[in-house]
């Protein structure tokens, strides 16, 4: 498994963003979803070794990332699309996903063919060396992509990845994640339905900073069967009945 | 799709291209010639520093620091030559006093959010942020010590006890630095790092003259070495806790 997370906690002053949270993750396509605020992306930070775990134990690709040298070695094998995707306005294009190569610990030999790759990769190729500040919003979220898959991750964590990205590009780039899947494991954070049910092999639902439902797209879709939960597409509706579901049984509780 | 295909995009995508006449692979032939025609050639300072460092990553990140890009650098220069004039034309050695300030902004505007624009991403890379700040930090010193030892050399010979105060405001900026690095990681604010940077340089420097009647005894006075120092030293520790990899709260 390249991803074992178990109890997994992580607190900001009183408040608990991600809440005992265990998961196990191989290849493929996980998806990650939930309203805004459930806690995807600090769990996706705390994967992506920016922000430590407050208590549960993490493990990737086999390493505890809580000391140096295994935190190095996961940091050149994993790639991370953070939420916002901050640049460097005078950067080109290729010099971006570069830097980031460079700072991967990517051998410099190695590098100038993989920023080729990734940037043809994400169709960036005919802007590789446009600068960074004429681009669209969604040219940057490729070349945010770019420069998360320049070093081939084992791990790829991507929060928010086809934010700005229109239809057709959209359409590419689950093709994309599939393919990538077959080889590493790829967690994407959205809280767009479709995105999961085209792309990811296994999903999970996360609510206030837990886990409510794990298992497959049509595990999930099945739990809106019925219901009457609100949505315009099966998976929808799964997503609607699911978080209704988890949110009466915490009213219940408390 | 497959891998080897790209995004739609606005350009031909890979597949597009496909296998030529013969046996010659053209998406290889044109990540080759892309490889070339994109790469960026490291300028003579990033060559010697990925040298220097053994690390082309933390070359990179260097010579990306925001307070050692021209804009900074001619503004640090503009400020310490006001500096020179204003010591040649009233003999009081000012650049010795800009100069510890000026070095703490640009200490504080090394690394950090906000400063880096790609600073989370930076924080999930395989060359520590740690050592990208600690490489940062000496060079925007050593570049600031260096800028501020030529100013306050041509004014030299304007001033009484020309040899101290032109080497003696050294130290004290180890301390004024130092400071600058400790708010401004503990804070996580550039603008904190300034603030405590020069509001303390200020207030020893008139502590200083209230004291002695001089406004150079904070930089001329042999027994606030050792204070300097230790100050320093307790700020570098500070900094270096601050930028460890903590257990969350």
């Amino acid at each position: 498994m390249n991803v074992e997370i178990n109890d997994l906690t992580r607190r900001f002053g009183r408040n608990r963003a991600v809440d005992g949270v265990s998961l196990r993750a191989g290849a493929g396509v996980f998806g990650l979803l939930g309203p805004n605020g459930a806690g995807k992306t600090t769990l996706l930070r705390m994967m992506a070794t920016v922000i430590p775990p407050s208590s549960g134990t993490l493990r990737l690709l086999g390493r505890d990332p809580g000391s140096y040298g295994p935190r190095r070695e996961i940091r050149r094998r994993v790639g991370y699309l953070p939420q916002n995707l901050g640049y460097y306005p005078g950067f080109t294009v290729a010099e971006f996903v570069e830097y980031f190569a460079l700072l991967k610990d990517m051998p410099p030999r190695e590098v100038p063919r993989a920023v080729a790759a990734a940037v043809e990769q994400v169709g960036l190729g005919g802007r590789a060396r446009s600068r960074m500040r004429t681009l669209s919003g969604g040219m940057l979220r490729r070349a945010g992509i770019a420069q998360a898959i320049v070093n081939q991750p084992e791990v790829l964590l991507l929060d928010e990845p086809t934010a700005g990205l229109d239809p057709e590009q959209r359409v590419s780039f689950r093709a994309l994640l599939r393919d990538l899947g077959e080889r590493a494991t790829v967690i994407v954070s959205t809280h767009l339905v479709e995105d999961v049910g085209a792309a990811c092999g296994e999903v999970a639902l996360m609510d206030a900073g837990k886990i409510v439902f794990h298992g497959t797209p049509d595990e999930l879709t099945a739990r809106g069967e019925g219901t009457g939960a609100a949505g315009d597409a099966p998976l929808e509706r799964g997503y609607s009945a699911v978080l209704a579901a988890a949110r009466s049984a915490t009213a219940v509780r408390s | 799709m497959t891998g080897r295909d790209e995004m739609a995009g606005d350009h031909d995508s890979l597949a597009g291209r496909g296998p030529g006449p013969g046996d010659v692979d053209l998406d290889r032939v044109w990540l080759g010639v892309a490889a070339q025609v994109w790469r960026r050639d490291p300028g003579p300072a990033e060559r010697a520093a990925a040298r220097l460092l053994r690390s082309p990553g933390l070359a990179r990140a260097l010579v990306t620091t925001p307070s050692l890009l021209a804009g900074w650098l001619i503004a640090t220069a503009v400020v310490l030559l006001a500096g020179l004039f204003a010591t040649l034309g009233t003999g009081t050695p000012y650049v010795p006093l800009l100069a510890p300030a000026v070095a703490a902004a640009g200490i504080a505007y090394a690394y950090g959010p906000g400063i880096d624009p790609a600073w989370e991403l930076s924080r999930s890379m395989a060359v520590s942020d740690r050592i990208v700040l600690l490489a940062r930090t000496l060079a925007v010193f050593a570049v600031n010590a260096a800028l501020g030892l030529a100013a306050a050399a041509a004014g030299a010979a304007a001033v009484p006890n020309a040899a101290a105060v032109t080497f003696g405001w050294l130290v004290p900026m180890t301390a004024v630095c130092a400071l600058a690095l400790a708010a401004a990681t503990l804070a996580q604010s550039a603008s904190a790092g300034v603030a405590a940077g020069v509001a303390g340089w200020v207030i020893v420097v008139l502590a200083g003259q209230s004291a002695s009647g001089r406004l150079t005894a904070v930089i001329t006075d042999a027994g606030l070495v050792l204070p300097y120092l230790a100050f320093a030293a307790v700020c570098a520790a500070i900094a270096w806790a601050a930028t460890r990899v903590p257990r969350g709260t």
